[in-house]
């Protein structure tokens, strides 16, 4: 078995240890043998996107972002009909709001999104900074995901959420929803980096790449005591 | 008038009082090392103070940027006072103008040679305001773990418009594209960099920036020494490293010490070995030697001088053991423990280490900075026996050294310090090393104070350590 992994715009949206994400990702593939290519997608170095597995989009500077989204808008349709088909999709921060409509910025400016969801993201006084815990929406065991959030941008939807906030801010630090789910693309505030301390939800993404392409059901089981240990702890530090 | 007078120096009097008693309560009674507290409290007292402080240094030297700015400043201080009779300066750290003040009340002169003072980028502004600087160095700029978006861009344009009215000499890290940008200040300017050499790299690691700072085209790099220091050039506008006044060339690595030549723009060299680890400590002894011989100090002498740098206070401190050394190196961003785990991989004697992650405020909240580290050149230690990791979130460094391809065994976690403290201290192998975050290092240090004079009443710290601790035991 292979999955290719793409790594969306890694020189320009790398903020906060995202990239550990793709990191677990890609060790846990290994670990139980299915062969991964991580593919480093951006302006200079553009691949088939149809070919790749399982997507990942971090966050970056303003410039970043601004650079990113008129190039990424060439793709605008062909990630849609990714997701459509369901086509697993971990975005976080600056990537979350960047499949959105658009990011109205502190001076009332509209910044436009690839508007694959439509829902926006406003800037509002303060950045909401923190440790934060939720419970999933997923149906994924434990309950807990867990992680660190830093953002200006406030997000307001009507999609499913991809939990409710137990400890922190969420999406907009007022309806108690944190991030999105559509399919099998996700949406979320949560750096920390956010897979390594959440297994479960890495091994959901794996696991929906695989059944996608070889119809796979079902996962082994690996040794996660230090992931669990993380996440526990985090849940010692900070839980109510 | 006379009123006005004696009311401005009732208050500062009042206000160093003031300081030096809350100095006094911390060290002796609260046995805290904070010690911008003091300086906090006098400012209240007394605003002008830092202008005073300004009015009794005859020359003064700021040290700004996002690394190697208290080591540079240690390096200097070592130089300076040997050269002379008084040097002010912050040398714990404490580097925003309440940090300075308190460097003042602890060491209170009518006027001093020199003021040499590292200062916090958030802080250059405010610091300059007070602060006429005749030399000001800029190190780097990296992400440090608290990264707001477009921090580093919003440091350069904070520091270009402190600068901007100053009548000052600038020394700039030419081989850093963000610094070397300052040029278009088109002020009095002195490079620094590092030729260069067998430790560089084509491999682009972390990189802050990978745009043109003159025109946001992508830079290409020749080589690459840490971070973005490198050989770079922009293919649009031809942006590139200005010419060096002062270089480092010729770097290698043998018996736990680096061996280096120093070049000055007319060619005149002095061969130094400097008995500390790492490129970036290359960087901080180039710095300080061209500030040195910038303001008109004789090489052989400045060479001796980094030949004998003992370094304090966890920035890289050794400890001498009856078996063994213990080194101590504070961690505090992607880039710096990049290097410190490839240094410690050119060592080659057996070693164990600890890494001490703690995430209170002064560390930075948010761990995720560790993953943008490339813990993955763990594996390339050499003769490792056994991995620690503590502190409050121990368990995210071991998470870490996992996905890195560290292999479990080697790593053992307990999130009490003292604890793991005391268990790598009794590891039988030739060398150990230490690598706290911020929060940690005083208390590590402090720690492994406790057991070197627990295990030999004859060692050279002995002395140290009854002046420091004599009260607090
Ligand atoms: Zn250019």
């Amino acid at each position: 078995m292979e999955l290719k992994i793409y790594h969306m715009y890694p020189d320009l949206l790398n903020l906060y240890g995202d990239l550990g994400n793709v990191t677990c990702l890609r060790q846990r593939c290994q670990w139980r043998g299915i062969h991964v290519e991580v593919v480093g997608f951006s302006m200079n170095h553009e691949a088939p996107l149809n070919e790749g597995d399982l997507f990942f989009i971090g966050g970056g500077s303003d410039r970043g972002q601004n650079i990113v989204y008129s190039h990424l808008l060439n793709y605008r349709k062909l990630m849609g009909d990714l997701i459509e088909d369901g086509a697993p999709v971990l975005a976080i921060c600056g990537g979350y709001q960047l499949l959105g409509e658009k990011y109205i910025d502190a001076e009332g400016n509209d910044v436009p999104g690839l508007g694959i969801f439509d829902y926006h993201t406003r800037s509002e006084e303060g950045r909401l900074i923190g440790n934060i815990i939720i419970k999933n929406s997923l149906g994924l065991s434990p309950e807990t995901l867990v992680g660190f959030e830093n953002h200006g941008g406030r997000t307001y939807h009507d999609h499913k959420p991809l939990g409710e906030v137990v400890v922190g801010y969420g999406n907009n630090g007022k309806d108690n929803q944190e991030g999105m789910v559509y399919q099998n693309c996700i949406g979320t505030y949560l750096h920390g980096p956010l897979l390594p301390k959440n297994p479960h939800l890495a091994d959901h993404l794996i696991l929906k790449a695989l059944e996608r392409k070889y119809g796979l059901k079902e996962l082994p089981s690996l040794h996660d005591e230090g992931e669990y240990s993380a996440h526990n702890k985090v849940l010692k530090l900070y839980s109510p | 008038m006379g009123f006005i007078i004696s009311y401005s120096s009732f208050r500062y009097y009042f206000a160093v009082i003031a300081g030096n008693t809350v100095s006094f309560i911390l060290r002796k009674i609260l046995k805290s090392s904070a010690s911008a507290m003091p300086g906090k409290v006098a400012m209240t007292i007394y605003p002008d103070i830092l202008k005073l402080v300004n009015e009794r240094c005859h020359n003064k030297i700021l040290i700004t940027g996002t690394n190697g700015k208290t080591t540079t400043n240690n390096l200097l201080n070592f130089i300076f006072r040997r050269e002379f009779p008084s040097v002010l300066s912050n040398l714990r750290g404490a580097n925003m103008p309440q940090g300075l003040v308190s460097a003042f009340l602890h060491d209170r002169k009518k006027e001093y040679d020199w003021g040499i003072f590292e200062v916090d980028e958030g802080s250059f502004q405010k610091v300059t305001e007070n602060i006429k600087p005749d030399y000001v160095l800029v190190t780097n700029f990296f992400r440090d773990q608290l990264d707001r978006y477009g921090e580093i861009e919003k440091a350069f344009q904070d520091i270009l418009k402190a600068l901007e009215p100053l009548n000052t000499t600038l020394i700039l890290n030419a081989d850093d594209p963000l610094v070397s940008n300052f040029r278009k200040l088109n002020k009095k300017n002195i490079y620094y960099g590092v030729t260069s050499n067998q430790y560089s790299t084509n491999q682009q690691g972390i990189v802050e920036s990978r745009f043109c700072p003159a025109c946001s085209s992508y830079l290409e790099y020749d080589y690459y020494n840490y971070g973005q220091l490198g050989g770079y050039q922009c293919p649009d506008c031809g942006f590139k490293n200005p010419p060096y006044d002062y270089s480092i060339t010729g770097i290698d690595y043998q018996d736990h010490q680096y061996h280096f030549r120093f070049l000055e723009k007319d060619h005149n060299s002095q061969d130094i070995t400097f008995p500390y680890e790492g490129i970036y400590n290359a960087y901080n002894c180039c710095a300080a030697i061209t500030v040195a011989l910038e303001i008109g100090l004789p090489m052989d002498r400045v060479a001796c001088s980094i030949e004998e740098f003992e370094y304090h206070l966890g920035r890289m401190e050794n400890f001498q053991f009856p078996d063994k050394i213990v080194k101590i190196a504070l961690v505090k961003n992607p880039i710096g423990l990049t290097e410190t785990i490839s240094s410690i991989s050119l060592d080659e004697r057996s070693k164990s280490m600890l890494f001490v992650l703690n995430d209170n405020p002064a560390d930075g909240r948010d761990v995720s900075w560790i993953w943008d580290a490339e813990v993955e050149k763990t594996v390339n230690i050499k003769n490792i026996n056994q991995i620690f990791c503590s502190g409050r979130r121990a368990e995210d460094i071991a998470l870490r050294l996992k996905y890195a391809g560290v292999p479990d065994e080697l790593v053992e976690v307990d999130d009490d310090m003292d604890h793991a403290i005391g268990k790598v201290l009794k590891e039988k192998v030739e060398i150990i090393y230490l690598l706290p975050t911020y929060t940690a290092v005083f208390q590590a240090r402090e720690l492994v104070l406790a057991n070197l004079t627990g295990t030999s009443k004859k060692m050279s710290h002995f002395r140290e350590y009854l002046k420091n601790f004599k009260i607090s035991r």
